[in-house]
């Protein structure tokens, strides 16, 4: 039977109701004392797994879930060999530099050579100033990365920005734009090269809702 | 110290080994009825043979410290292997060559992954020195006859052509195709659509991308776009391929002919293919193969070119799926006996016996008992070891049966 791997947290409203727009009801996952990690949709027709964002593309490489909707952020991050297929235009955000109001460094480039960087975004971050051609050390954060530049742990921090609120209530201000993210649909590339579940149909009806 | 392998090598115990000897058995037997006759090479090469003139990864290779001047590698593969051999020692024989392998391969990890096996086991086929479509017919048909031997229904072929593959990004300019060709190998179709291409251009990549699906239809839709005079040939031979494979087996093979299958590291210049199964919620590439007629000519002295085609199967993957298959021996093959002196002066009875069981079965297992343990104890031994006879030989050599 197909599986789709989806988001928890804030993407999973619209991850959901993307779907039923195809006709793949999830929205069990929505119920507050649903504790089931996978579900069949009313119609047996397909699976749901649900599943952390950073852990889509794992469930996907590795085949467990044919198809998922993975964060366009993660994907640069975990660079997973997976087919990336569409741009499902949903959860708009920006992977940025941000330092605090205060700091004397308003671009990334005059900030010190080997001066700390938190950021969950290891990889990103790492690229992102190897580009620059600028050495730092990254700190590897798991969440609440404000913390790094307000505690004095980091000058700098990489993180996803949406409406920037985070950043201002913690004096934080963004300097630099990495690069933007929207959920993709991504595949699993064996599966789907053989058409595999026909998942193929699946993927041209997602295509035709955008 | 802590004697385990080394991370990425394992040891194989008793029952795997035989089951794998199985599969390996079957292969060699479909391999041999087909005319293809075993080689061995060494298993430490030149670093230089191994990567094939850059068509294999150099950073994939586990390479030896020694003396020696020149870098030493564990071969990743075969074909590179055999293909020196065939255009070097074995120059004076006939053509065709039919070689066939049973293996074991070393690799890196790739870069990022999540297991670190670094030894693998694999049984292929080498067809040399031919050309043509009946040549590709014949290692396309002999690969379901290898996978049929082994029992295995649930399989497909999912087949690219990667010379065809390549002309057909000729129209993109030079920068952009570099990224178009990564786009499509890795099913990049938001890359593809970023592109900075015009209208038709990026429309033409698009109906590339989703070139994959039953032959007819795709070599149908191929047909439709502007292809330069080698493509049309490629398309030809496909089409006539796919005819003569048609009509040649009782069952169809169950192909996905998929243009999008190209590689960044190989040596293929022809068809290529991967053998895939789905089982338990996972895929397997069990096998993967194509045509090569670049290679030859690296390694031979006067660098003369020769065609060459084949496959290898990955025998962990093969392994793996038959697990549940009624076909992979469940235990070790015949009867097996242990046989006992009921005193210790009955000991050079017990040796004559045991031979003679011994001669008399080619199959059986017949172990000694090497004394030192009680009647129970010897029970015991004997049904946590899956001994089913029992002889006991008393001094006159009479021997007393039983069976568990």
């Amino acid at each position: 039977m197909l599986t789709i791997a989806i988001p928890k947290g804030g993407l999973l409203p619209e991850a959901i109701a993307l779907l039923q727009q195809v006709g793949l009801d999830f929205s069990a996952f929505l119920d507050k004392k649903n504790r089931q990690l996978q579900i069949t949709d009313p119609t047996g027709t397909a699976r749901a797994m649900l599943v952390r964002t950073h852990d889509v593309p794992v469930y996907v490489e590795y085949g467990q879930a044919q198809l998922g909707f993975a964060g366009y952020d993660v994907l640069r991050e975990k660079k997973p060999d997976v087919a990336n297929l569409l741009d499902l235009g949903f959860g708009g955000c920006r992977l940025s530099v941000a330092v605090p109001k205060a700091s004397p460094y308003k671009n990334p480039r005059q900030l010190p050579p080997n001066c700390r960087v938190a950021s969950k975004f290891v990889n990103c971050a790492k690229d992102y100033f190897r580009d620059l051609d600028l050495p730092i050390e990254v700190i590897p954060l798991h969440g609440s990365v404000e913390l790094g530049p307000i505690t004095g742990m980091s000058e700098a921090i990489v993180d996803l920005v949406s409406t920037g609120n985070t950043l201002r209530e913690n004096n934080l201000e963004e300097v630099e734009v990495l690069f933007h993210s929207t959920v993709r649909l991504i595949a699993h590339p064996t599966s789907y090269r053989a058409n595999r579940h026909n998942m193929l149909d699946w993927v041209q009806k997602l295509e035709q809702i955008l | 110290m802590i004697h385990q392998p080394p991370a990425g090598a394992r040891d194989l115990l008793p029952l795997e080994v035989a089951q794998k000897a199985w599969i390996n058995d079957n292969l060699q037997r479909v391999f041999q009825q087909w005319g293809y006759q075993r080689i061995v090479t060494s298993t430490l090469e030149w670093l230089e043979t191994l990567t094939a003139g850059g068509a294999v990864d150099r950073t994939k290779v586990i390479q030896l410290q020694t003396a020696e001047s020149q870098a030493l590698g564990l071969r990743p593969e075969l074909t590179a292997s055999i293909a020196r051999a065939a255009v070097t020692r074995m120059a004076e024989n006939t053509f065709p060559q039919r070689l066939c392998y049973r293996a074991n391969v070393f690799r890196h990890p790739p870069r990022g992954s999540h297991g670190k096996q670094m030894e693998f086991y694999q049984a292929g086929v080498e067809l040399l020195f031919a050309a043509g479509i009946v040549a590709d017919a014949e290692i396309l048909l002999l690969l379901a006859d290898s996978l049929d031997a082994l029992g295995l229904e649930d399989w497909q072929l999912i087949l690219g052509e990667a010379a065809l593959g390549r002309s057909l990004l000729d129209p993109f300019p030079e920068p952009v195709r570099e990224t178009v060709r990564h786009c499509v190998a890795n099913l990049d179709r938001v890359g593809l659509q970023e592109l900075p291409l015009d209208e038709d251009l990026k429309a033409y990549a698009l109906d590339i991308f989703d070139l994959r699906g039953e032959p007819e239809t795709i070599l149908a839709r191929v047909s439709q776009f502007d292809l330069g005079p080698e493509a049309q040939e490629i398309v030809a031979n496909l089409k006539a391929l796919f005819a003569l494979l048609a009509g040649s087996t009782q069952k169809q093979l169950p192909i996905i002919l998929d243009l999008t299958l190209i590689q960044t590291f190989d040596y293929y210049t022809g068809i290529v293919f991967e053998v895939v199964n789905f089982a338990n919620h996972q895929s397997y590439i069990l096998g993967q193969g194509g045509r090569y007629d670049q290679l030859l000519g690296l390694y031979h002295p006067q660098r003369e070119n020769h065609p060459g085609i084949g496959f290898c199967l990955n025998i962990e993957e093969l392994h793996t799926c038959l697990l549940t298959s009624p076909q992979l021996p469940k235990q070790l093959a015949g009867s097996a006996w242990l046989v006992i002196a009921t005193e210790p002066n009955a000991q050079q009875q017990v040796f004559h016996y045991a031979q003679t069981l011994r001669q008399g079965d080619e199959m059986v297992r017949v172990e000694v008992e090497l004394g030192g343990r009680s009647p129970a104890e010897i029970y015991a031994y004997a049904r946590s070891s899956h001994i089913t006879h029992l002889a006991w030989i008393d001094p006159s050599g009479e021997p007393k049966l039983e069976t568990l």
